[in-house]
């Protein structure tokens, strides 16, 4: 116990003396929130103008416009201008940029219900623009899975309770927050293996060997000390995302805390791998910006996946941030119970295992 | 030290490899208590490998190393408990201060001497509060050593424990050592420098491709290998080994970079011969010295090698 005091105690006089990673674990993921915050701070009221190409489902057709009619803004505006018309004309239009999506109701969406089978609604959108998705797809998805799931419980969608909706407003800064707690989550972790290296090559380790100082009471007083520095990172995000920007929170806390150390524990393993594979302080930067940079930007950190062109798609679904960013932000945007994204957790738990697993194999002390 | 002390450090036919290369190669030595044990040899001729063994940090694939009493291999961290380690290189953490990090040695030992004490070992008053990656190269060194001491050990192992220190603090090093052996405490030592282990070591093991070659004390290695007296010179010109050892009363000659070294048992007769040849042939010898045969032509003649190489 002295010993494992120890090492906690050397690793927190060596981390607040390391302007670097202080920077990384705290200044960073702050700044990130300022800026993009304050940049898009008036996302929250655009509105946008979608095109209904009824193609033949005039029942669903009402649904979706009577759905898109009723979020509401703040100061009482309509998020969506809805407009009906022929399909080749709303995609003109779209084109040219007096529209913003065009939605086509394919036929026989009516009796989808009844007859068992599912089908979906195609969205048509600008792709280049790309900050309004950020806001129009997530928007425009939950209103028809709103929709979609007063249909399947055979209630008129009719009744659909405007308000629930509006809660669910999504800002720009609301979509990010949760991006960039995940963002932080792996730059803390992943970069945790350059320490173990350094402290490897400098022979620190080996010197630790002759003293009767266990390994694992080193890698325990380690790792104890680096996750107390994510949920502490952690919180400092949440928190200047409340008081500054009032960002939501509807899930579980206690929710949001598991998936929080689950990604950590992803991500610390992610770092030991490193440190196992890696021999060299001077190779394992630029391995530690390969893993980093791509998830960066490819997980849903700043743009959603859905965004993203489908040939990368393969990639985005194998990166494990992909996961901890929809798992945090389903949490805290839409309230979803842990329950009900056991896909999630599962592959983050396999991440989790296949990186320790290799870890034990491969690591070596000196 | 005689031999009825009691032996605090027992190695029988020790062996450890690398692929196909013997580091140590089945080899065999007693340190009894209070002793102070030096090992030299070439790098790479299997000292540290072999202090590593013993002191639990690696295990031997053949033999046995028994540490106080103790099997090493199976009781490592009781061993670890009473032993003082200092490595090659002072590695230690860059951004603790020394005061903070002789605490964070404290704390591995079940018991431990005070950290003033550690300071004042390794003359750290003014510096205590010093990140360690800010000190100086012979700060880091002294600190390394001392931190050896933490535990109040009952051995301690020292691996060049005072190269790059100055002169005076190696003085300092040594009178460090030297007291901790009026306690009846022991002393495994590598070293590079002659004078060091001339002085400090009881006796020396010198090791050369993985095997103990000779063990004995500094005085009987030099006495039972080399009877002559050295004489070092150089030579503008060399004229080849078999002119020189054809000279009379040259028993040996080695030569060392620009150094020519002639051992002789009749320096006059010797240095009459050299002269002549020189003159004969035009050449010029410069530098000459006589001198006792130390250690280091006891490691040259018996390696091939110097002892810095």
């Amino acid at each position: 116990m002295r010993a494992f005091g120890a090492v906690f105690v050397a690793r927190y006089q060596q981390f607040i003396r390391d302007r670097a990673a202080l920077f990384f674990s705290f200044a960073f993921p702050i700044i990130f929130i300022l800026l993009f915050g304050w940049a898009f701070q008036n996302m929250g009221t655009q509105t946008f103008k979608v095109g209904l190409a009824d193609e033949g489902s005039p029942l669903t057709t009402t649904y979706i416009t009577i759905g898109l009619n009723s979020v509401v803004l703040e100061g009482d505006v309509k998020m969506f201008k809805t407009e009906p018309g022929d399909l080749d004309d709303l995609r003109a239009k779209l084109e040219k940029g007096d529209l913003d999506a065009v939605i086509e109701i394919p036929a026989g969406m009516d009796t989808l219900a009844a007859r068992g089978a599912s089908d979906n609604v195609q969205v048509y959108y600008d792709a280049s623009q790309t900050v309004n998705q950020q806001m129009l797809i997530p928007a425009l998805s939950q209103v028809i899975s709103a929709i979609d799931q007063q249909i399947a419980r055979y209630t008129p969608p009719i009744g659909m309770n405007p308000q629930s909706v509006q809660s669910h407003q999504l800002r720009y800064i609301d979509f990010l927050l949760p991006g960039i707690l995940g963002m932080t989550l792996m730059f803390i972790g992943v970069q945790g293996g350059l320490p173990v290296i350094q402290q490897r090559q400098a022979h620190i380790i080996k010197r630790l060997g002759s003293t009767p100082l266990r390994r694992s009471t080193l890698v325990m007083g380690d790792l104890l000390f680096r996750m107390i520095v994510i949920l502490a990172s952690a919180a400092l995000i949440i928190l200047v995302g409340r008081l500054v920007f009032d960002v939501q929170m509807v899930g579980n806390w206690l929710s949001l805390c598991g998936i929080i150390l689950l990604g950590s524990l992803v991500f610390v393993s992610l770092g030991y791998l490193i440190a196992a594979l890696v021999k060299t302080q001077e190779s394992a930067l630029p391995v530690v910006q390969i893993v980093n940079l791509p998830m960066m930007i490819l997980s849903g950190t700043f743009f959603s996946v859905a965004s993203m062109p489908a040939f990368i798609e393969p990639l985005i679904k194998i990166l494990p941030l992909t996961y901890v960013n929809d798992a945090l932000r389903q949490i805290m945007v839409s309230g979803t119970p842990l329950h009900s994204m056991t896909t999630d957790i599962a592959v983050l738990a396999a991440w989790a295992v296949a990186c320790l697993a290799i870890t034990i194999r491969f690591f070596k002390w000196d | 030290m005689g031999v009825s002390a009691s032996k605090v450090i027992e190695v029988t036919n020790l062996a450890k490899s690398y692929g196909t290369i013997k580091a140590v190669d089945g080899i065999s030595f007693e340190v009894a208590q209070g002793e102070v044990f030096g090992m030299l040899g070439p790098n790479g001729a299997g000292k540290t490998t072999t202090i590593e063994i013993v002191e639990g940090l690696r295990t031997a694939d053949g033999g046995s190393a028994t540490v106080l009493g103790m099997d090493v291999s199976k009781h490592t961290r009781a061993v670890k408990e009473r032993i003082g380690v200092q490595s090659q290189s002072p590695a230690l953490f860059p951004g603790l201060k020394v005061r903070e990090m002789i605490k964070f040695f404290r704390r591995l030992y079940k018991k431990s001497v005070p950290t003033s004490h550690i300071i004042e070992l390794a003359s750290l008053q003014e510096s205590q509060n010093v990140l360690f990656r800010n000190l100086s190269g012979g700060q880091q060194q002294r600190l390394s050593v001392a931190l050896a001491f933490v535990s109040d050990p009952d051995i301690i192992f020292l691996d060049e424990p005072t190269t790059g220190l100055d002169p005076q603090a190696r003085r300092a090093m040594w009178e460090v050592i030297e007291t901790f052996q009026r306690a009846g405490k022991t002393v495994v030592l590598t070293t590079h420098y002659m004078e060091e282990a001339q002085r400090l070591c009881d006796r020396i093991a010198i090791m050369d491709y993985g095997k103990i070659i000779a063990l004995d004390s500094p005085q009987r290695l030099i006495e039972s290998n080399i009877k002559e007296s050295a004489i070092q010179f150089k030579m503008n010109e060399y004229p080849g080994d078999q002119v020189i050892t054809g000279l009379p009363d040259v028993s040996k000659v080695i030569r060392e970079g620009d150094d020519i070294i002639v051992y002789t048992n009749n320096i006059p007769s010797a240095i009459s011969g050299l002269l002549g040849m020189a003159s004969q042939r035009s050449a010029e010898l410069s530098e000459l010295s006589v001198r006792q045969a130390t250690l280091e032509d006891v490691f040259l003649k018996m390696t091939g090698k110097r002892i810095r190489d």
